[in-house]
């Protein structure tokens, strides 16, 4: 194929948007047809994980030069780590999209969510610094939008600062690549921007190299988030549509971690093994801050909000864990949060739809009026909780071995996930669904047949996953070897 | 052959998936008769039973143990952990009674629950409890233990708050299901530090065992503690023992099956499991030993004052497990496991029996409410008697032998502090459950606030049958003093009992002594209660004992309370005023800053033209002087 | 002594451009700023004069009659946009028009 097939998964969504934008038609279509879109980058993801191979390199690579001038190429490519979240892409966004069928009033919030695919896509796959930032803030754009149009609550605000808050961090990210792309040039009389090119450097200072990694890190940990950069979580998820909460916490926060992975390893291994405690430390302290914070939030979407955040943290703790336990575990429980925590926005957005935006103490007894809405919120819970037949209790169990091996003490802290998740998800449970109060939710409905198709492959993988975790875990794990033995030099396993 | 195992395990599971569906199609569709659900709830159990048996009389037999892995579960660097069922002499001792029991219960249900629109979903959860629990006992390795001991917790929650739509019954579910995990955090660092010193090849009980003695000794008795804590959560020892009471919230069967005969014996089972480490660790033994000890004590107590059924039957488990826990302590697990056989037995019997006394007496649970019951049922005023006799330790009923074997182990390991302990609790046993069972059953000038009914032969029958099985189950055991060959003994001869070093003439005293006790609690039951005057009756409302001894309320304010006030100290203050205020007031600075600068803007013409001269004269300057 | 003169010119020129560029500044009506504009443009006048007169160079007188034409124009554009802003506002107070400054635009 002359066009490679990471390009088509980066460019159809944006191509289809730009031409929904120009034909005159109404919602509907439009929404068909991104649904469509949807289905083929998922089967196009298929394709690439059946011919997936099992070295630790980078495969289905593209490279083409840019900007000559600067060195600036457009080059693709993926390997293990991006695969598992391209797998996760390929099949949340689908599902999405049947959850949020009756959703939006007009075709903006399909075009939007085509724009937020493809820079999603292009971030995950980008080799060079260069266009990697280009994608990395044309994902903001798209958001900008539906968070500010499609939005409740204080919305205008919070999408402004969703927005300046990023772009602030990613300003110190983009002075670095510079820096980095200059450094370049003065060791090697040329420029370039490419991964494979900036990690042959080694003239750059020790105090510059701090700074240029912090620089990186500052915009990471705005994304993911990581204590104390978190301040944008709760506004923007309690006042967002919910295909904009969905995307933001299944998946653009993910990919700060796998920025993370994919360019600080390369980049700055010695840097990464150096810091990791302060992070280990840092995502350990996130998982019980953000865990306790959520237990007395009386909106709902704030709690998952907060639970999001703690186990982020938990992820971040992982990765910087330096073994692959504790990375394999990371990767696993990135797509078992994304999964969960999804699927749980996406089912408050069915009970916004039907009973309006209410706090926590308007709600109860929903269980009786909708038994699929609460069999499936039953599951989505016990896999954030981390109960075993689930994929969450894996990858917890993973990662708190991995903090084990790093340190035993930051290896029992990290093992109160087991508990902190538990009181705040049982307590909105209780509250929100099961417990017949007072509150009028006769309005309540169950799931309609198209949002539990929808959701029918959320629960399944999560079963799946839990069951039987190798399956899904064997192609990811040269990949992770490669980072940790080649780049970091951190023990055999 | 060892196949079997998975099936042992997949039945009661497939049968719980197609009973869900069915439900959800009940509800969402077209109601579907009783019929449906009933079928398949009991069959799978009756499989597992058979298949358990054939599994257990083939190691007899052969005397190998089956051993079945089936897949690679999770593969990670050179650690692999497969997926195994490991069928030996223990697991298939406890598969059997364990299915056994489960079955007659499940029949119980059936009868019990049929008036119930949610019928079809407690055999779901029903089912999936006790694939949980084979899972848990028949797992090859701590780590599918550990995933059968968290199914366990996950259904003993579900079943709990089975009446959902009742705020008390959801507490006490989220309650059971907390409790639990903080036991299980203790289990995970257990398994953390195992994970890391003992599966270089794969991680199965017989892999730990070779390179157990590699460990530090301080490591190995953290990891003790530390799976001890799990086993504490799940068999309500003090301090993780709040749940269980305010476990009886759920449907008499629930507390039966799960509260009575299995999911609260995992713990005694995970410490016989674990013997080649708790062999090399015995203070650590002995700390367990006093636990037991006191909880036994602790729980007797408290159930000598309470007035509802369920409750007094929950503390009464608690004690029993006491004893069980004594017996693993002091290294007699075989012993132990003899007890958690006649235990189940005897224990589902008066959690059934007083299930059907509330039923007959339409969902009444207060004992004082209750009264004269011989002559409304007088088929479970029978079995209840040889229960009650059981539980206080009569010959020649299933509790003696049990409970005199563990009282002989602590006495001949020197430990009379946990005797004495043991004895006392043993006096109040049969106090309390005489107690109960007098005030039920007997007394007089009694109102019934409804008009008792007898109750189905589908409830008795299970009753029957395991009243036959409180009688002889201590058979089994019989010690060879009086003649018999201790097969339970043989059976468990691994999992060995210490030699017993006294005489046989001390033997003799020490097993008189003990009728004797058990004689004395019945004799002031028999006192207080056999001719009580329902008329004159007062309702206990007060006293420490009543209350628990405030437990739970200390609980509360301790953690409950104090994890609340710092989830809003977070959530409020650092959140919202100081790390938020930091942000928003960085932006704020920068407006403010623009507003400065913005002062400059002010069309003031005379002023644009002031700032022109002085920029072109500044420049001018430049250009002369500098740039000369 | 014509190094003196001409230091003479220069200061007279000076002086004048002093006073109107004071001028320009300090006063409110528009009128007495556009005479100060001129002032200023004759006093420049006046420096390229003595200037040329003193390097017997013919390009300063050149240049004065440049600057003569462009006053001439100038003069032309200010007073019509001084009748144009009169009609606005009926008052010659140079403060007055204020509307692009930061309070007046929100």
């Amino acid at each position: 194929m002359s066009i490679g097939i990471l390009s088509i998964i980066i460019f159809l969504p944006m191509i289809s948007a730009f031409l929904l934008m120009i034909i005159p038609l109404s919602s509907r279509p439009t929404r068909n047809i991104a649904f469509g879109v949807s289905l083929v980058i998922f089967a196009l993801a298929l394709y690439i994980y059946a011919h997936f191979e099992l070295t630790g390199t980078l495969q289905f690579k593209e490279f083409y030069p840019w900007i000559k001038s600067y060195g600036i190429s457009y080059s693709l490519g993926i390997d293990g780590f991006s695969l598992i979240i391209l797998m996760l892409i390929a099949t949340l966004i689908p599902s999405a999209y049947l959850l949020l069928w009756n959703n939006a009033r007009s075709k903006s919030y399909w075009i939007n969510m085509l724009f937020i695919q493809s820079g999603i896509s292009g971030t995950l796959f980008s080799l060079d610094l260069f266009l990697f930032y280009f994608f990395w803030e044309a994902m903001l754009l798209p958001v900008f939008m539906i968070i500010g149009l499609f939005g409740s609550g204080n919305r205008v605000f919070s999408t402004l600062k969703i927005t300046i808050y990023t772009i602030m961090g990613s300003l110190f990210m983009f002075v670095s690549i510079l820096y980095l792309g200059v450094a370049h040039y003065y060791e090697f009389g040329m420029w370039s921007f490419a991964l494979s090119d900036l990690i042959n450097i080694t003239t750059i200072a020790r105090e510059h190299k701090i700074l240029l990694f912090f620089g990186f890190m500052l915009a990471f940990a705005i994304k993911i988030p990581l204590f104390p950069f978190h301040s944008w979580l709760l506004q923007t998820y309690s006042n967002s549509p919910t295909g904009g909460v969905f995307l933001l916490s299944s998946i653009m926060a993910k990919l700060g971690v796998y920025a993370l992975v994919r360019f600080m390893i390369p980049l700055f291994p010695d840097l990464f093994v150096e810091f990791s405690a302060y992070f280990v430390a840092l995502g350990i302290f996130g998982l019980v801050y953000f865990g306790i914070a959520a237990i007395c939030q009386m909106n709902i979407k704030k709690m998952f909000a907060y639970s999001s955040a703690s186990h982020l943290g938990l992820i971040t703790a992982g990765v910087f864990a330096l073994n692959v336990q504790g990375m394999m575990g990371s990767s696993f429980l990135i797509v078992a949060h994304a999964i969960a925590t999804g699927g749980l926005f996406l089912l408050v957005g069915v009970m916004e739809r039907h009973l309006g935006i209410r706090s926590l103490s308007a709600l109860g007894g929903i269980a009786t009026k909708a038994p699929w809405f609460t069999l499936y919120f039953a599951i989505m819970l016990f896999c954030t909780v981390g109960i075993p037949g689930t994929n969450g209790f894996v990858a917890e169990l993973l990662i708190v071995l991995g903090i084990f091996h790093y340190n035993p003490y930051l290896g029992v802290l990290s093992a109160l996930t087991v508990l902190v998740a538990a009181s705040y998800m049982f307590w909105v449970f209780q509250k929100a669904v099961l417990v017949k109060s007072d509150n009028d939710v006769s309005q309540m409905k169950d799931l309609s047949a198209h949002e539990i198709i929808g959701l029918f492959p959320l629960a399944f993988l999560i079963l799946a996953m839990g069951v039987y975790p190798d399956l899904f875990l064997y192609k990811i794990e040269p990949t992770l070897q490669y980072y940790l033995l080649d780049i970091l030099h951190v023990g055999v396993q | 052959m060892s196949v079997i195992l998975a099936f042992i395990v997949l039945a009661p599971l497939l049968s719980s998936v197609l009973i869900g569906l069915l439900y959800m199609f009940s509800i969402t569709k077209k109601p579907l008769r009783k019929r449906w659900f009933t079928i398949p709830a009991l069959f799978a159990p009756f499989i597992s039973f058979v298949l358990g048996l054939s599994g257990f009389l083939y190691v007899a037999k052969y005397d190998i143990p089956l051993h079945f892995q089936p897949y690679l579960w999770l593969g990670v660097g050179e650690y692999k952990i497969y997926m195994g069922f490991l069928g030996d002499k223990l697991s298939l001792f406890m598969v059997l009674f364990i299915t056994f029991v489960g079955w007659l219960i499940h029949l119980y249900a059936t009868s019990y629950m049929s008036e119930d629109k949610g019928y079809g979903k407690f055999f779901f959860y029903f089912n999936l409890f006790l694939s949980s629990m084979l899972l848990l006992v028949l797992a090859d390795g701590p780590l599918i233990m550990f995933i059968g001991w968290e199914g366990v917790g996950l259904c003993s929650y579900l079943l709990i708050s089975f009446y959902f739509q009742d705020n008390a019954n959801v507490v006490a579910g989220n309650k059971a299901f907390i409790v639990n995990r903080v036991g299980d955090l203790g289990f995970l660092i257990g398994l953390a530090i195992l994970f890391f010193y003992c599966s270089d090849a794969g991680f199965s009980y017989a892999t730990i065992a070779a390179k157990i003695s590699t460990m530090p000794l301080w490591l190995m008795e953290l990891v003790g503690i530390a799976l001890f804590i799990g086993a504490m959560g799940k068999s309500a020892q003090i301090p993780l023992y709040v749940w269980l009471p305010d476990a009886m919230a759920g449907p008499t069967p629930v507390s039966a099956l799960i509260h009575a005969a299995t999911m609260v014996t995992a713990g005694v089972y995970m410490v016989a499991r674990f013997a080649f480490l708790y062999e090399l660790i015995p203070t650590i033994g002995l700390f367990i030993a006093y636990i037991g000890a006191f909880s036994a004590l602790f729980a007797a107590i408290i159930a000598t004052k309470q007035s509802d059924i369920k409750k007094i039957l929950a503390y009464s488990t608690m004690s029993q497990l006491g004893y069980m826990f004594i017996a693993v302590g002091l290294g007699a697990y075989s012993s132990a496991l003899f007890h958690v056989f006649t235990h189940a037995f005897f224990k589902a019997l008066l959690f059934m029996g007083a299930g059907a006394v509330i039923v007959a007496l339409h969902h009444e649970q207060n004992i004082f409410k209750m009264g004269k019951m011989r002559h409304v049922t007088p088929v479970v005023y029978m079995s209840m008697l040889i229960a009650t006799l059981a539980i206080s330790g009569i010959p020649p009923f299933a509790g003696f032998f049990s409970k005199d074997e563990i009282l002989l182990v602590a006495f001949s390991s020197g430990e009379y502090v946990i005797w004495g302990i043991a004895v006392c609790s043993a006096v109040l046993t049969a106090y309390y459950m005489f107690r109960l069972f007098f005030v039920v059953f007997e007394g007089k000038n009694i109102k019934h606030a409804h008009h008792p009914h007898d109750v189905s032969w589908v409830m008795k029958a299970p009753l029957v049958i395991l009243a036959i099985g409180s009688l002889c189950a201590g058979f089994v055991g019989l010690p060879s003093l009086l003649g018999g060959s201790h097969l339970i003994g043989t059976w468990l001869g691994e999992w060995g009992m210490r030699a017993v070093h006294v005489s046989h003439e001390t033997e003799w005293w020490l097993l008189a002594l003990n009728v004797a006790i058990s004689l004395l609690g019945i004799g002031i039951a028999y006192k207080k209660f056999s001719a009580y005057d329902f008329s004159k009756h007062q309702e206990v409302t007060k006293g420490v004992v009543y209350n628990k001894f405030y437990v739970d309320e200390v609980y509360d304010f301790l953690f409950v309370r104090s994890i609340k006030k710092l989830s809003e100290f977070f959530a409020v203050n650092l959140d919202v005023n100081i790390v938020d205020r930091f942000i928003m007031g960085l932006s704020y600075g920068v407006i403010k800053l623009g507003h400065l600068v913005a002062l400059v803007q002010n069309a003031h013409v005379r002023l644009y033209a002031l700032i022109m001269m002085l920029g072109i004269s500044a420049a001018s300057c430049y250009l002369i002087y500098v740039l000369g | 002594m014509i190094a003196n003169s001409l230091f003479m010119y220069i200061t007279v020129a000076m002086i004048l451009f002093s006073i109107g560029l004071l001028g320009v500044i300090s006063r409110k009506n528009i009128f007495v700023i556009y005479m100060s504009i001129e002032l200023m443009l004759n006093a420049i006048n006046l420096i390229f004069i003595a200037l040329s007169n003193y390097h017997h160079d013919m390009g300063g007188q050149v240049l004065a009659m440049f600057v003569i034409a462009i006053a001439a124009a100038e003069a032309g554009v200010f007073l019509s946009l001084i009748i144009v802003l009169y009609r606005r506002k009926k008052t010659l107070d140079s403060d007055i028009f204020r509307t692009l400054s930061q309070k007046e635009a929100v």
